[in-house]
């Protein structure tokens, strides 16, 4: 194996993705002016995202890069954690509640132990499906799930009950707002945005998660268990610590997410704070082919989508909506993969069907 | 005699590699005709063109003398080409009769015609001697009937041309009999037969015409009645292959192992191994024989920890290892060769590379603090894949890039250079070419010449045979006789293996 065709392995993937993109970006578009919306609008929105307003694309990849990487470490190991949603959540109320209580006093020791809370939170949270999985054989893509509304409504029961804001005047379903020395540093240059050093930490993160992937005991028998889990058992792993281990990562991912989320933007805890990060970290994922390294990448392409929609709506009169329509498109593409293949088998065979026809009418004369 | 199927100049490329190269096959009308060769020599693609799942690069089909062009199984089902698939393409959980008319049901109105159906099925049962109970579901029948289902089902739909891939693979002597049976009565009322295989005695004895390959092209184009063993060996392999193997006297030494009164239930929670007793020396080859099902997974895994005991004990030099981990049996000395590579034994979206380090990652000096060592595994594997001859360019290939006997090589190469005490065998050549058969069973009787205690389970009755110091036969989760070597003939073990006789005597 010459040393370059790694590179040009990933060069094809990342090729096949961007035209993946375009195809749903397209069809998109299509539906746009169809339906008589300004159709070229989702590509000026995403145009502007990268041009005129970084910070926002930065700002929603954040939460999209580190959801995507929580989705991929399970994916890799063959098991389906769609309870992303509600370990954000359980990660921010613990990082919210730290932060109301402590005292006053450094703004690194303040923030670390709220990552660490939060993480802890999460990961918790993705204890229980693991549990069940491991001890009670539980499907954990209905338990992950399931467990995805009892974390909204327990976020919605202290916002509006124990944690609430007692000196608000209107009521709101929040709590009171974080101190100041509790808050997550934005970005000095993308100020006023709330981008902030969150996207490190997914950064920091995707290089630790490929560092486990490739170059640890546990990465190996991750792709072991996720390829073919008999053989895990026949090599003497043990799958289901396996199984704890990757849900413990996972949710400890989705955790810092619901961190980053209530101390970095909103700065208090408020009653849904969470925009769906979760199952577009699957998207995310998908999309990167459940490659850590690619997550950075394609985290960035639906940070800028989704800032393109909201930016859109507010210029044009095309919903934000339309976003949706596009993530929809490429899972779609992405799972009929198996269709671009047999595209080309079918051009291949007409080509030959071709070349055939005049040698025989030639061999018949 | 106007020939059934003309394939010309026949060529198909995959990424890397010639499949066929300019291969043409010639079948007569009302022929057996033997497709021989070693796996991936380019005969199943050659029948995957013909029966229309893949499409060649070049060349032309002919079928009674007329070109075509097949483009899907449907097609060629409709120009009359039927396949038995090695790996019987039948629902388990529905009746036969279901199973021949999917795909072609009679109909009347809006209903199936079922008994239109039975009547052409009968027909079909009675002018072959194929009988079979229509009405029982797949999944109660043994191999030889599934077998049977699938030549109806390929009748039903009116073949005329039937090919048989590696149709005696999974077979009793007493059953690959009747087949034989079944074949010359098939070629008595007109069909033409092409039968694909690796073994050469079964071809010797079925077929009238040969057709030999190797690495893509055609080696040989014989008639059977005046070729033996040697030149067809010779034509497969390009060289002349011993399939005797030297071994030294049968010296054993210290028990190994001992199993006592084991009993294990099946996955469906039956007890699929009854009492058995037995025991494995070093310097010693134990083969099992038995057909497919009568226990021997549930034993393997028992023993090598994959599954729970139900009763009985399992003692592993001098030690009771009932309660050991997989792990824990392994370090102690025990390998594992299990009988679905695929299934259990490898990982083929995996690297070669990582499915060769199984044994290793998690050990010094390969791994120090959870961190992999990559370069030391990476030198690891290509010194295996050196090794134990592996064909491959670099073992950062994808596994599914191997050929079967190159698979299994890489399953060979793991168990065995842990240096364990005791190798159990699963079917250690299914599948695998004669060439890497010949190097699996001289370096199984290496270890067994270096004092290595060796449990050999296998439906190949030759290869129990040849192998073994004593041989144990199972049926229905008993161990039913005993005889060391040379003390019994095929037809006496396969008396055993069908469940006729029982020795009464204790079995040690």
């Amino acid at each position: 194996m010459k040393w370059y065709s790694s590179i040009i392995d990933v060069c094809k993937t990342i090729l096949r993705q961007i035209l993946l993109i375009a195809v749903s970006i397209g069809l998109a578009t299509l539906f746009l002016s169809v339906s008589g919306y300004e159709p070229f609008s989702i590509l000026q929105g995403m145009w502007k995202g990268v041009t005129s307003d970084l910070a926002s694309m930065v700002r929603w990849s954040t939460g999209l890069i580190l959801a995507g990487l929580a989705v991929c470490v399970t994916f890799k190991a063959e098991i389906w954690n769609l309870g992303i949603d509600g370990q954000i959540y359980m990660g921010g109320a613990a990082a919210a509640a730290l932060a109301l209580a402590l005292p006053e006093g450094s703004q690194f020791l303040s923030v670390s132990a709220m990552v660490i809370v939060g993480m802890l939170a999460g990961m918790l949270y993705a204890m229980i499906p693991a549990l069940l999985k491991v001890f009670f054989e539980t499907n954990e893509v209905v338990s992950t799930l399931l467990l995805n509304f009892i974390a909204i409504r327990f976020v919605e029961y202290l916002v509006s009950g124990p944690m609430q804001d007692p000196t608000s005047i209107t009521k709101l379903n929040a709590s009171q707002k974080l101190p100041l020395w509790t808050w997550i540093p934005r970005l000095k240059i993308f100020d006023p945005s709330p981008a902030n050093i969150g996207f490190y930490f997914a950064i920091v993160a995707v290089i630790i998660i490929a560092f486990v992937f490739y170059k640890t005991k546990l990465g190996y028998e991750i792709k072991i268990i996720g390829t073919n889990a008999n053989l895990g058992v026949y090599g003497g792993m043990k799958p289901k610590w396996v199984t704890v281990m990757v849900m413990c990562i996972s949710g400890a991912l989705a955790g810092l997410i619901g961190v980053i989320e209530v101390a970095a933007v909103q700065h208090r805890l408020i009653n849904a704070f969470n925009p769906d990060f979760g199952f577009d970290g699957i998207v995310v994922s998908l999309l990167a082919n459940n490659n850590p390294v690619g997550i950075i990448l394609s985290g960035l392409f639906f940070g800028n989508l989704r800032n393109a929609g909201i930016a859109m709506e507010r210029v044009t009169e095309t919903p934000s909506a339309i976003t949706d329509i596009v993530m929809a498109i490429v899972i779609l593409t992405i799972t009929a993969n198996f269709a671009i293949p047999r595209i080309r088998n079918i051009i291949k065979r007409k080509k030959m069907n071709k070349e055939f026809t005049p040698n025989r009418a030639g061999s018949e004369n | 005699m106007a020939y059934a199927v003309e394939l010309l100049d026949i060529t198909k490329k995959f990424p890397g590699v010639v499949a066929d190269d300019n291969v043409s096959l010639f079948v007569e009308q009302g022929d057996i005709h033997g497709l021989i060769g070693e796996n991936g020599a380019g005969k199943s693609t050659l029948m995957n063109i013909l029966y229309g799942y893949t499409q060649p690069d070049s060349g032309v089909i002919k079928l009674f003398g007329e070109e075509t062009k097949i483009q899907s199984p449907h097609v060629a089902i409709q120009q009359g080409i039927g396949m038995v698939h090695q790996h019987y393409m039948l629902m388990p959980n529905l009746t036969v009769l279901q199973n021949i008319i999917l795909g072609r049901v009679p109909k009347k109105g809006l209903l199936i015609d079922e008994k239109a159906a039975k009547v052409k099925i009968n027909k079909i049962i009675e002018s072959f001697q194929l009988h079979i109970d229509l009405n029982a579901r797949i999944s109660q029948l043994s191999v030889g009937q599934k077998q049977r289902v699938e030549i109806i089902k390929a009748l039903y739909r009116d073949a005329r041309i039937l090919i048989l891939d590696e149709p005696t693979a999974v077979l009793t002597p007493s059953e690959i009999d009747k087949l034989i049976l079944v074949l010359r009565e098939l070629k008595n009322q007109g069909k033409t037969i092409i039968f694909i295989t690796h073994k050469l005695r079964e071809v010797l004895a079925v077929t009238d015409n040969l057709t030999v390959m190797r690495k893509g092209v055609v080696t040989g184009r014989l008639t059977t009645k005046e070729t033996d063993t040697h030149e067809l060996s010779r034509l497969m392999v390009g060289r002349d292959i011993d399939l005797r193997i030297p071994m030294a006297d049968y010296q054993p030494g210290e028990e190994v192992i001992k199993v006592s009164n084991l009993s294990v239930f099946s996955k469906r929670n039956l007890q699929a191994v009854k009492d058995v007793s037995f025991s494995i020396k070093s310097g010693e080859i134990v083969g099992i024989a038995g057909v497919e099902g009568n226990g021997q997974t549930e034993l393997i895994e028992a023993i090598s920890g994959m599954t729970r005991i139900e009763g009985g004990e399992i003692q592993f030099m001098g030690e009771k290892i009932n309660k050991f981990s997989v792990r824990r049996r392994r370090e102690k000395g025990m390998s594992h060769i299990p009988e679905d590579r695929l299934k259990i034994g490898l990982s083929k979206s995996c690297t070669i590379r990582d499915n060769l380090i199984l044994n290793w990652y998690y050990k010094k000096p390969y791994c120090k603090a959870s961190v992999l060592d990559n370069g030391k595994l990476q030198s690891l594997s290509e010194k295996l894949c050196k090794e134990y001859q592996i064909k491959t360019p670099d073992s950062r290939y994808k596994l599914g890039t191997l050929s079967g006997g190159n698979m299994q090589k890489v399953v060979f190469a793991r168990e065995v250079s842990s240096d364990p005490r005791l190798l159990i065998a699963a079917q250690p050549t299914r599948g695998v070419d004669i060439g890497a058969i010949e190097y699996i069973h001289h370096k199984i009787v290496e270890l067994r010449d270096k004092g290595k205690a060796i449990m050999l389970v296998s439906a190949e009755l030759d290869e129990i045979m040849s192998l073994s110091d004593r041989i144990l036969v199972m049926y229905e989760g008993c161990i039913v006789a005993q005889f060391r070597r040379g003390e019994a003939d095929q037809q006496t073990i396969g008396m055993y293996m069908m469940g006729a006789k029982k020795q009464e005597a204790g079995i040690v």
